[in-house]
């Protein structure tokens, strides 16, 4: 049984922010903001002529316990420190494909606080000794590509990029990438593969990018978040962070919520928030009085969780998890209780049959025909039969695969099959 | 730094040089792990996900192809969780596979038939309509493509990238409407295209030369040397089990000759040794000559000059096997008391020197090194005839004896040269192929083809290879040491 | 241990003599040929070639060819009967047909007919139902004629189209693509060359 924070009652989200501390502010994309209201660029003040070495940036940032906010939910500071030591080649990747149905909060963060990203970015690529750092956008976030540009000019401009940095003798440049909106290409090899201007697929592992990635050389990638999250750890130390969040899930995280909700959105909050809680007063329920069926607690990958399971749920990775879904990229996808979760399942089949890349074969076919028996069930020529092969399927797809997209796409299969199959009869012939 | 690693495969221990993956190491023991991606000529793409092995220590399972071997790894090939990864794995193949083998040429060779045969044997679960993709493409001016046969191995691909570093082909789409194909305006045209109909392990590439034209059952296998430039490559030779009938070659794996390749040019060897355009039956003055007659003029040809060895010119190509080289020299030897003038014919356009950088040497012929080995043992002066023909037009021999070449087509003038010994008086010329000009020498005498030689070939590396005979395509057919023997008895 | 003696006394049969037996038999003889020459019975024998006989469904005669509904030869050179065939009579030559639906098709069929010893495992070998044994059996012919029997004489049987009729076009599921979903398919050569 969870255990829920007492402090955590009684206090909105809103008292919990250290990455949306300039929402709502008018001008907050603009630089000039960022220094004087949110501390900017004082964490790399700090680094750079408080003379932090590399190791203690990742030390830092290791004892704050940040993990990857992407939806693994790797150490950061541990994945930094798999980068060989020494001079050479580097490069940090930000990722921000954000692909996953359901999320925006990255978005939300190139809107909001883009020069976080972009200080966070500098601090981790001289943790890394990185002299050149992308943030790979997908392409259809028009305005994110621009305001992250903008920000990237003004950190120029401002004398945070470029050459020999506070007179450090730090030299770092940064660019931003227009990826051409594949799922396929928020995995982190296949983002490397699209950067490099090859058909983005994953690469095989081993080796990993933090030893041959981008052009072969070291490469680390980081979500939006957690790298934009960085200045702040560096700047009220990791102390001030962990008093944030659960032990095991130490901070804040930008959780994005949608479905028939009163009130969607992105919000920040603390993990190990309690998850009812959030949806029926942060939220303010669901529209109408609607009965809830269930939630996709960590974007379209994560297993649904039935109504029942979400109880006691509280938000942060090992709760999900032992719960039998993940926390993911935080989306949160509510499903009331006047949807068919057959037609839930034949929507994320048809995402994921035709966002495999097509390179490995349990994955090219299985998504393909995931999709193909879940839309002959809708249309109410499935048998009994068909829920079995979907099981198996979806078994036999599972790590198989160079890259998880096609755990992705047979965890919710199995979970929708398994916990929702009284729901499938009236589909089903015979 | 230890420069081995020792595993167990299956209880087996087996020890293997660091850096072995684990299929490299089951090729060593001799367990065969399933695969279709993975080539030993080719990198390692690792997305068949055929190759499923079970690792003692590790949750999953592992793909054989890109693991590799460390100090006692435990490699299990045949548990049912192994097995039951494979059938999966062959079913995620096949559920897309037109299954057209009946019109298929790769039927009968077909890795997907092979392996449902010894992996597979489970009853399709797939009730859905398949993908339907692009049939019989012509994507260059050997190959057909099949996308809907296609099992994306990307073999091709990287053979394109990798070997010939042509990349003409490309994989496009997504998921499981993923096609291989080339890029826009361009096909695949250079002189290796034939392997990648040998490497799809499938029939989606098939050879435009082979296809429609027999089923592969019916083929037997020959291995040999292939005679068309001096690399030697090893060859599989393949003939009809029922008509003397010859349909296609392929590489035979040889890493010191030609590792797994052989070009487009080579894989045409067959094509001379069919019956149409072999010549079949001695002639002498134009007029067929039985075989039994034949040891009888050729002895009294050769009796009239018995000890003028000067006036005798024997002209040789380096296109006959050590074994045949060494006859003819003793033979003639006996005979005249000496060895006659010797000439070598050589093409006049050659640059033996050439290289394209993969395997094709600019020596078409196969036995240079092996005549010249020959000819030094016999510490016999030979004059190379290369577009010159005065150095034997001025030694007014008597009698010439004139061994042709096999593969006409590596003579670029050889239709103008072989009229310059029809000019000379009482020639002896042997040849394999018909043509008008043997009519016109004094004895014209079929020669056997190297499918049916056993013998030697030296190749430019002076790696010494051997031919394997096949039965005759003329039955009553003598070849040159039946020949030598029987004037000799 | 004993014996059952089974054989008849000779003595008794002797007795009896062979004629009441003999005549018994002719007898027989005299009432069927009396039955059949007052037309009471009818007749076992048939007065061939006037009167055909006809076989069973399943007779095993000299082969013919199916078509397609559209009336192309349904075989696509596949050559497992040739395969299967255990006495080699048949000679397949294929080629690329012109109908991008069909892809291979028999340039060339022919049974060498005095080889073929009608065991039917063509017709068991063939996956697309393209060759089948009809119901012809009277195969006599003078020596100049052909014994080869080549595509065309096996797909326009004349002489036995009245028995085959509509069984010659096979009805069986078509396996091949129609020009619908031909032209919808993707193509990746179009000339127009909009790229990928």
């Amino acid at each position: 049984m969870p255990v829920i924070k007492n402090e955590y009652q009684g206090r909105k989200p809103d008292e919990f922010r250290i990455l949306l501390g300039l929402e709502g502010h008018s001008n907050a994309r603009n630089i000039q903001t960022y220094i004087e209201k949110g501390n900017g660029y004082k964490a790399l003040e700090k680094v750079l002529k408080g003379g932090m070495s590399p190791e203690d940036v990742i030390n830092t940032v290791k004892a704050s316990g940040l993990r990857g906010r992407g939806g693994a939910g790797f150490p950061t500071g541990l994945k930094w420190s798999f980068v060989p030591k020494g001079p050479g080649e580097k490069y940090l990747i930000t990722n921000f494909d954000e692909g996953e149905p359901g999320t925006y909060k990255d978005c939300y963060i190139s809107e909001v606080t883009p020069h976080s990203l972009v200080e966070g970015k500098i601090i981790a690529s001289y943790a890394i000794g990185a002299q050149k750092s992308y943030i790979y956008i997908r392409g259809e976030f028009h305005n994110e590509i621009r305001w992250c540009a903008e920000a990237i000019k003004e950190a120029y401009a401002a004398g945070y990029l470029g050459e020999n940095i506070m007179g450090s003798g730090f030299t770092h440049h940064m660019d931003v990438y227009s990826g051409a909106g594949a799922y396929i290409c928020g995995e982190e090899t296949g983002l490397i593969s699209s950067l490099e201007g090859k058909k983005g697929q994953p690469k095989l592992k081993p080796p990993f990018p933090a030893v041959k990635g981008y052009l072969g050389k070291p490469t680390v990638v980081n979500n939006v978040e957690s790298l934009a999250v960085v200045p702040w750890i560096i700047h009220n130390g990791p102390e001030a962070y962990k008093k944030f969040g659960t032990e095991k899930s130490p901070g804040t995280k930008l959780f994005n919520v949608s479905g028939p909700i009163a009130r969607p959105g992105c919000y920040e909050l603390p993990l190990g928030y309690p998850l009812m809680r959030f949806i029926n007063e942060d939220c303010g329920g669901l529209i109408g009085g609607k009965k809830l069926k269930a939630i996709i607690p960590g974007g379209s990958s994560a297993p649904a969780l039935t109504a029942k399971e979400c109880e006691n749920l509280t938000l942060d990775y090992e709760s999900i998890a032992g719960a039998g879904s993940m926390l993911g990229s935080g989306a949160i996808i509510v499903i009331p209780e006047d949807v068919s979760m057959v037609s839930v399942l034949e929507n994320l089949m048809d995402f994921y049959a035709h966002e495999s890349c097509g390179q490995c074969t349990p994955c090219r076919e299985g998504t393909g025909w995931l999709y193909k028996i879940s839309k002959h069930i809708l249309k109410g020529k499935g048998t009994k039969t068909d829920m079995d092969r979907m099981y198996s399927i979806a078994n036999n797809m599972r790590g198989k695969t160079i890259c998880v997209l096609s755990d992705a796409a047979a965890d919710p299969a199995r979970a929708i099959v398994t916990k929702f199959a009284h729901e499938f009869e009236p589909y089903l012939k015979g | 730094m230890s420069e081995t690693v020792t595993l167990t495969i299956d209880g087996k221990e087996v020890t293997v040089p660091k850096g072995t993956s684990i299929i490299e190491a089951t090729e060593i023991l001799g367990v065969e792990i399933p695969r279709f991606c993975w080539h030993p000529g080719l990198s390692v793409a690792g997305v068949c996900r055929f190759c499923m092995v079970k690792i003692e220590g590790m949750p999953k399972l592992q793909i054989a192809c890109n693991t590799t071997c460390t100090e006692g790894m435990k490699v299990i090939t045949v548990s049912d969780e192994v097995k039951d990864a494979h059938k999966w794995a062959l079913e995620f193949h096949l559920i897309n596979h037109p299954l057209d083998c009946p019109i298929c040429d790769q039927a009968g060779e077909c890795e997907l038939q092979n392996y449902y045969m010894k992996v597979g044997r489970y009853s399709s679960q797939m009730d859905e309509d398949k993908v339907l993709k692009p049939k019989a493409l012509d994507v260059g001016d050997n190959l057909v493509l099949d996308t809907e046969r296609c099992i994306l191995c990307s073999r091709c691909v990287r053979f394109e990238d990798e070997v010939t570093k042509t990349s003409s082909l490309g994989i496009f789409n997504r998921g499981d409407h993923s096609i291989v194909g080339t890029f826009p305006n361009r096909k695949i045209q250079h002189n290796y295209s034939y392997n990648i109909v040998d490497i799809c392990p499938v029939g989606a590439f098939t050879a435009k030369d082979f296809r429609f034209k027999c089923r592969v059952w019916f083929l037997n296998e020959t291995k040999t040397i292939c005679p068309g430039c001096s690399t030697g490559c090893n060859i599989t030779l393949y003939e009809h089990k029922n008509q003397r009938q010859y349909y296609r070659l392929k590489p035979r794996k040889n890493m010191e000759v030609n590792g797994h390749w052989m070009c487009d040019e080579g894989r045409t060897m067959y094509e001379h040794l069919n019956a149409t355009n072999r010549l079949a039956v001695p002639t002498i003055a134009g007029k067929h000559l039985s075989w039994n007659l034949l040891g009888k003029e050729f002895k009294q040809k050769l009796e009239n000059v018995k000890g003028n060895a000067d006036k005798v010119a024997l002209v040789l190509t380096p296109q006959y096997t050590n074994e045949e080289y060494e006859n003819i020299l003793t033979s003639l030897k006996t005979i005249l008391g000496n060895l006659p003038k010797i000439y070598v014919w050589r093409d006049s356009a050659e640059k033996i020197d050439d290289f394209d950088g993969i395997l094709m040497r600019g020596d078409r012929n196969s036995n240079s090194k092996g005549l010249s080995q020959i000819l030094e043992k016999h510490a016999a002066q030979a004059v190379t005839l290369s577009g010159d023909f005065s150095p034997l037009a001025s030694s007014s021999a008597n009698l010439v004896l004139v061994f042709g070449p096999e593969i006409e087509k590596s003579y670029s003038q050889f239709a103008n040269e072989v009229t310059r010994f029809a000019e000379l008086s009482n020639v002896i010329y042997f040849g394999t192929t018909l043509n008008p000009i043997t009519k016109k020498f004094s004895l014209a005498i079929p020669t056997k083809v190297f499918a049916e030689k056993n013998g030697t070939f030296i190749n430019f590396k002076g790696i010494p290879q051997k031919l394997k005979a096949n039965p005759l395509v003329f039955p009553a057919m003598k070849g040159i040491e039946d020949i030598f023997a029987e004037i000799k008895a | 241990m004993g014996y059952i003696n089974v054989s008849k006394d000779p003595e008794k049969s002797l007795k009896n003599g062979y004629l009441s037996t003999t005549l018994l038999g002719l007898g027989q003889t005299i009432s069927v040929f009396a039955k059949q020459l007052f037309k009471l019975e009818e007749s076992v024998t048939i007065q061939w070639p006037e009167v055909e006989y006809k076989y069973s469904e399943r007779f095993k005669g000299a082969h013919f060819l199916t078509k397609r509904p559209d009336g192309q030869v349904r075989c696509t050179a596949c050559f497992l009967c040739a395969t299967n065939c255990p006495a080699q009579c048949i000679n397949i030559v294929a080629g690329q047909s012109s109908d991008n639906g069909i892809e291979k098709y028999p340039v060339r069929f022919e049974i060498d007919i005095l080889r073929c010893v009608f065991c039917g495992f063509c017709e068991e070998a063939c996956p697309v139902d393209a060759i089948r044994l009809g119901p012809e059996y009277s195969m006599a012919g003078l020596p100049e004629q052909k014994w080869v029997y080549t595509k065309d004489y096996l797909l326009n049987r004349s002489e036995i189209k009245k028995q085959v009729g509509a069984k010659q076009v096979s009805k069986k599921e078509e396996n091949t693509k129609d020009a619908s979903v031909m032209s919808s398919l993707p193509n990746i050569h179009k000339s127009s060359g909009s790229g990928h």
